[in-house]
């Protein structure tokens, strides 16, 4: 009987905790600079320069979990269409990996999932105009 | 058991249920945005230039 | 052979010398029979229409075959029918036709000419040989002879939006007799294909097909060449080149075609055979076996393997030696599989910088089976990871659908070694999970330090790292890796490696080091010389590309009774760890009155985050003026070592500290 209250004071503090940590978080900022998401951030910078004419084709369309897809490759050359279906697989492992480095140095690894869905959103919302984004299920221009 | 260490008791779950809710319901939705919005703005160079190359990735001239 | 029943019908009228009619039961000729034909011929207008109620042709029966004929012409020989036009079951088929039957000899004649000036025909001599000539047929025109027979071919072509010119020749010779033979040779040209998303798709294909094929008791027995002479196609996710020879022999058994054998000569392979069973109406459920033979992996690496398996690395995966093997599919599914490795090796370069790992010369086979246990037995025969050389080894894993379980499995790490038990690994839909654990047989650290690149060390590396994690982007190793190095001992815990394949690549963990005999650091590093021990805490180490990016280390004057000096150079060294700020606390003259120093204690504290050393000295060593102590000086001659540079920019520190260690040059004092 005195252990049980002496656990349950412990497990007491400890949500506490863990609200008041959630409170804090919610007020600042994420934290996004650390070296892993500048890694990130730098290589994915540079595959942009060849996936934005693809955006723009429509060949790669912004879907709706946060990842890139082949949408449309017919417009594609053939020879580069295996190019193309490899750079969406970097683009794709480089968004994972941002996705989770950003709810870890956050150290809320638990957060990957919330992260991915802001993140899809806001791909897709910032999207230009003539890029192709997935809505619904279904592929809208925009 | 005691009226007080039940109403502990209760106290306690009350506490620990909502700090289970709580991880979710406090994800930073608006913070994690900003936090998109940045990084989609460095990834597509949307600002600073349309040549880009901010020097977010090197942490150089800090402090001496 | 032909035989025609002409019964007039109708009533005789004044129109009747003019307008004919006829009804024919049946024609029958070795290669076709009509059944229920009515010929209406009108003498006035040269004009005229057939119509075939059934017509069976190679075993498929055609219904409502109506030829409407502009220019038609009638005589007892015979009938001709000129600018005709063709309708099947009431559609339309785009083409002009030209028919003659010679009523005597049975022999018909069928030409037609298709849009874009295609060209097909079609004689039938009375002892029933069929010679059909085609000239750059449209690949419409393919499509509206195929769709009676072939209904999924005719299909796929619309699906696909075939595209092309067939040209070649046909004989059947002997049709309906028991030894019919048909004989083929086309040539397609300018060929196309490709689905609406551009998943599967070939352009300017030419390709050379010729069949040979003999009717039996048992179907009909052919033999096939098919030459891919040029184009390109694209099968997501793969690029194929034209240069493909296939070579095939098989039967056909009413709509059942199998092939018994195949050898296709494919860039890269020795020798590829094949043997495959499908029903012509569902080839999507076809069943295929492949045999390989003396692959060479340094080209079907990339072709074929790196693009199914490993999309995202294909640049950064090499290949190399030779891989035997069998696969057996069933409706596009891979059902089983079995590999022979020889020499064969494989490399992974890293992602941003480093140079990844590599394993080869591999021996061995491993079996796959849907739904059963395969097994994997390679010997390798070293490898290398980034710097360090690995040994050989033996592999031996269990296969599962989608994972593998490895037997214990100990890889020689110069002279330790690393073992890895109870691995198994599976692959999840975020990518692959698993467990099991890891220890480090002890390595010596000369060996080690040797192998980095780093300064000479003594001592011994081991592990226990019981409960190795894998989990999509991390791997966690619970337990604790210990270096015994410098008369202590350095003990990492807590060892995450994260994104471990990809550009962020880091390794996290927590050191704890004690004891760590100065004399022996500090003549290691070329550091001057401090006698005593330290004590040090690394809390939150995170290594990116084997360099520190963030960490919290505290080191303090290990607790005890021992000897503490400190040489002039080594203060002049320290005092450059603090920055330039940093001070000596007695007259630079002074200094070089001596060559060490007695000190009391000595500590540090460092955390480093965004590329910025926030540092201090000893606990409660802060003085009034905003330094802070380093080396607090005792005995005789004593002096303390004063910091003043709080934030010291971390790559600027280590470029110091390692112009320090490799010049000994003394840094400048301010």
């Amino acid at each position: 009987m005195s252990v049980l209250p002496a656990i349950l004071r412990r497990l007491g503090a400890l949500a506490v905790g863990v609200v008041l940590t959630a409170a804090v978080h919610a007020q600042g900022n994420l934290e996004i600079d650390t070296p892993a998401i500048s890694a990130l951030k730098q290589s994915m910078q540079k595959r942009h320069a060849q996936l934005a004419p693809l955006y723009a084709a429509g060949a790669v369309g912004l879907a709706a979990d946060g990842t890139v897809a082949l949408r449309d490759a017919a417009g594609v050359p053939l020879a580069q269409r295996a190019q193309v279906t490899s750079m969406i697989a970097a683009e794709n492992a480089d968004r994972a990996a941002l996705y989770r480095e950003i709810a870890r140095a956050n150290n809320h690894p638990e957060w990957e999932g919330d992260v991915r869905r802001t993140f899809a959103q806001r791909w897709v919302d910032r999207a230009q105009p003539g890029w192709w984004v997935q809505q619904g299920g279904k592929w809208v221009q925009k | 058991m005691p009226v007080a260490s039940r109403w502990f008791l209760a106290a306690a779950l009350a506490l620990s249920a909502s700090a289970c809710v709580t991880i979710n319901i406090y994800f930073p939705a608006a913070a994690a945005e900003r936090a998109a919005d940045r990084i989609i703005d460095e990834v597509w160079q949307l600002r600073e230039g349309a040549d880009g190359a901010p020097a977010q990735g090197s942490s150089q001239g800090e402090a001496k | 052979m032909l035989a025609l029943l002409a019964l007039p019908v109708g009533q005789p009228s004044a129109a009747a010398v003019d307008r004919l009619s006829l009804k024919v039961a049946d024609v029958a000729n070795p290669a076709f029979t009509l059944h229920d034909i009515r010929v209406v011929f009108d003498a006035g207008s040269a004009t005229g229409e057939i119509s075939v109620a059934r017509a069976r042709v190679g075993g498929r029966v055609l219904r409502d075959v109506r030829l409407r004929c502009a220019r038609a012409a009638l005589s007892f020989d015979g009938f001709s029918c000129h600018g005709a036009d063709l309708r099947l079951a009431g559609r339309r088929v785009s083409a002009a036709l030209d028919f003659e039957l010679d009523r005597r000899s049975g022999a018909a004649r069928l030409a037609a000419g298709f849009g874009q000036g295609g060209r097909m025909e079609l004689d039938v001599d009375g002892g029933g040989r069929l010679l059909a000539r085609m000239v750059e047929l449209p690949a419409d025109a393919v499509h509206a002879l195929l769709s009676p027979w072939s209904p999924p071919v005719a299909r796929a072509m619309r699906d696909f939006k075939a595209q092309g010119r067939a040209s070649g020749e046909l004989e059947w010779s002997g049709a309906g007799a028991r030894s019919s033979r048909l004989s083929a040779r086309l040539r397609i040209a300018d060929a196309g294909f490709g689905t609406a998303d551009g998943l599967q798709a070939g352009e300017r294909i030419a390709i050379e097909l010729a069949v040979d094929a003999r009717q039996a008791r048992d179907g009909w027995h052919w033999q096939a060449g098919i030459e891919w002479k040029e184009g390109a196609a694209y099968l997501h996710p793969l690029y194929l080149e034209a240069g493909a020879k296939l070579g095939a022999s098989g039967r056909l058994d009413g709509r059942r075609v199998r092939v018994d054998e195949a050898a296709l000569e494919v860039e890269g392979v020795r020798r590829l055979r094949a043997t495959a069973s499908a029903d012509l109406d569902a080839l999507d459920e076809a069943t295929l076996s492949v045999d390989v033979d003396g692959a060479d992996l340094a080209l079907i690496g990339p072709r074929w393997i790196a693009p199914l398996l490993a999309p995202a690395s294909t640049e950064r995966l090499r290949f190399a030696g030779h891989v035997s093997g069998a696969l057996q599919l069933r409706a596009g599914r891979l059902q089983a599989a079995e590999a022979r490795f020889e020499d064969a090796g494989f490399s992974l370069a890293g992602a941003a910088a480093g140079a990844g790992f590599a394993f080869g010369p591999i021996a061995g086979r491993a079996s796959w089976v849907q739904g059963e246990r395969g097994r994997a037995r390679l010997e390798v025969g070293g490898g290398r990871w980034e710097k360090l050389a690995l040994g050989g080894f033996a592999l031996d894993a269990e296969l599962m659908d989608d994972g593998a379980r490895l037997a214990r499995t100990t890889v020689p790490v110069l002279d330790g070694a690393l073992v890895l038990e109870d691995l198994a690994l599976s692959r999840g839909p975020a990518g692959w999970e698993g467990s099991g654990s890891v220890v480090i047989e002890p390595v010596s650290m000369p060996a080690l330090t040797a192998a980095l690149d780093l300064p000479p060390m003594a001592g011994v590396l081991s592990a226990s790292l019981p409960e190795l994690r894998v989990s999509p982007g991390e791997i966690a190793l619970d337990g604790a890796l210990v270096i015994s190095v410098f008369d202590g001992y350095l003990r990492a815990t807590g060892l995450r490696l994260r994104e471990p394949f990809g550009v962020a690549s880091h390794l996290s963990g927590d050191i704890e080091a004690r004891h760590i005999d100065l004399a022996q650091l500090t003549e290691t590093f070329s550091f001057g010389n401090i006698t005593g021990f330290v004590d040090a805490d690394v809390r939150g180490l995170e290594l990116a590309r084997w360099r520190p990016v963030a960490f919290d280390a505290r080191i303090v004057s290990s607790p005890g009774d021992y000897r503490r000096r400190i040489s002039q150079r080594a203060v002049e060294n320290i005092s450059a760890l603090g920055g330039a700020g940093a001070v000596a606390a007695i007259q630079r003259s002074l200094l070089r009155l001596f060559e060490t120093f007695g000190y009391r204690e000595l500590g540090l504290h460092c955390r480093l985050a965004g590329g910025v050393c926030v540092m201090d000295g000893i606990e409660g060593g802060e003085r009034a003026d905003g330094g802070f102590v380093i080396v607090r000086g005792g005995g005789v001659p004593a002096l303390d070592v004063i910091g003043y540079n709080r934030r010291v920019d971390w790559d600027e520190l280590v470029e110091r500290l390692q112009r320090v260690v490799a010049e000994n040059v003394s840094p400048e004092l301010r």
